[in-house]
């Protein structure tokens, strides 16, 4: 009997009501769980706009002395009060090594890194972007942070600055903070950036502070990052 | 540090055990009442995976906004920090693994649930074969994830006992599922 009942000739009419209340069940089910996990932990607003949490990233990261694995929030301050002046703040550079506004941007952050570097924690993410000349490698970018031989000083493509300049000609002097590694450009798209140089500030618990787009874009208010650095940090 | 082993844990493995026992003892009991229980045991299974899947949720916002969760140890092998707080890994397409969790057995629970309330329904025959595949096409996911875990969080290898209960959940739904098939084909439903 038991064996007849499997017979697709057994089995009854479908019934619609069924699917209806199986539906019910499962919006019930999983709203009690959405509204308990978010009872339980809200979920953070994440982004590049100010007053979110930036976006964290685990990547290669350089310090001048070898290739390490680095995770964006192991620097933050996650105790931050909003006022203590012992946590640093973080200044976020993104760069291309071959492209030519960051070459020039290379002097001003070595005079900012010299100004504010016991307040701030500079990072600088070196991104690939996909253009012409804008090859790079882990090399180019040890030789443009530390001011090393990498290249030729002839516009034949090899080096730094859309490959028209040995990396050791970079105005300013060697950068001595991290400089992180993005071949596949992850970091920039989570920041939604379209071309570099950019910057942003984080107050020391990760929440961005300052995106140069915001002021420096259409309807921005036009602030810089020296003046932003001097509001939000203040004097060095 | 936080004990591994807490009450929340401990309710999920019961929840799994309690639907193993389920399946073993109605897999090869033939009729209605053996495949009712079958679909029983899927659906706990399915259960323990929506609910542990929201966990993880938690814990990942939790990890978002303080750095550090008190759902779940955040040092050691055994930890959740160091792989549902990876931003590396738990995402697919920007969205946490967690949410994926609850909207695949979301899909699982209602084709399951649609069994459960009429499992003589004409549509019977074609409801398991798609909780056959949703079962085969999360098996894939889960040794993926077994692999980050093991293999490319930060720190690695790391084991997250949440994401395990989850992972266990879906080869329960598997098994259940391929259950179900077999007593379809061997006439025993």
């Amino acid at each position: 009997m038991a064996r007849r009942r499997g017979k697709s000739s057994d089995l009854s009419k479908n019934n619609d009501e069924t699917l209806l209340w199986a539906g019910l069940a499962t919006a019930g089910v999983v709203s009690l769980v959405v509204i308990a996990s978010l009872a339980l932990a809200p979920i953070v607003s994440i982004g590049p706009e100010e007053g979110n949490r930036a976006p964290d990233f685990v990547a290669d990261a350089y310090n001048g002395g070898s290739w390490y694995e680095f995770r964006m929030s192991d620097i933050w301050d996650w105790d931050w009060d909003g006022n203590s002046s012992d946590s640093k703040w973080i200044l976020i550079q993104f760069i291309d090594t071959d492209c030519p506004y960051c070459w020039e941007e290379g002097d001003e952050m070595s005079q900012y890194h010299a100004q504010w570097k016991d307040r701030v924690t500079f990072v600088t993410v070196s991104v690939h972007l996909n253009i012409p000349n804008h090859e790079s490698s882990k090399s180019e970018i040890e030789a443009f942070r530390d001011l090393t031989s990498f290249g030729t000083n002839e516009n034949d493509g090899d080096g730094c600055n859309s490959g028209r300049d040995n990396c050791n000609a970079r105005p300013g002097s060697s950068h001595q903070w991290t400089y992180v590694d993005d071949p596949s450009n992850s970091i920039f798209d989570q920041w939604e950036l379209g071309g570099t140089p950019f910057s942003a500030i984080l107050q020391p618990d990760g929440v961005v502070a300052w995106n140069k787009l915001k002021h420096q874009g259409q309807g921005g208010d036009g602030e810089d990052l020296p003046s932003a650095l001097q509001r939000l940090v203040g004097d060095s | 540090m936080m004990s591994v082993l807490s009450l929340e844990l401990g309710v999920f493995i019961a929840g799994i055990l309690g639907a193993s026992v389920i399946l073993q003892k109605n897999y090869q009991e033939s009729g209605g009442e053996g495949t009712k229980g079958v679909i029983t045991s899927g659906l706990l299974f399915t259960t323990v995976g929506i609910v542990a899947s929201g966990w993880t949720w938690s814990i990942h916002n939790s990890l978002m906004e303080s750095g550090s969760s008190s759902m779940c140890a955040s040092e050691g092998l055994v930890q959740c920090g160091s792989v549902i707080g990876d931003p590396q890994w738990n995402n697919l397409f920007g969205m946490p693994w967690g949410v994926i969790g609850i909207a695949s057995f979301a899909v699982i629970f209602f084709v399951l649930m649609t069994l459960f309330l009429d499992q003589n329904a004409k549509r019977s025959p074609q409801f398991v074969n798609y909780l056959w595949y949703l079962g085969i096409a999360g098996i894939p996911f889960v040794a993926w994830l077994v692999v980050v875990e093991l293999l490319l969080v930060e720190g690695a290898p790391h084991i997250c006992p949440y994401c395990t209960v989850i992972h266990l959940s879906m080869i329960g739904v598997f098994v259940s599922a391929h259950f179900m098939k077999k007593r379809r084909a061997n006439l025993t439903w």
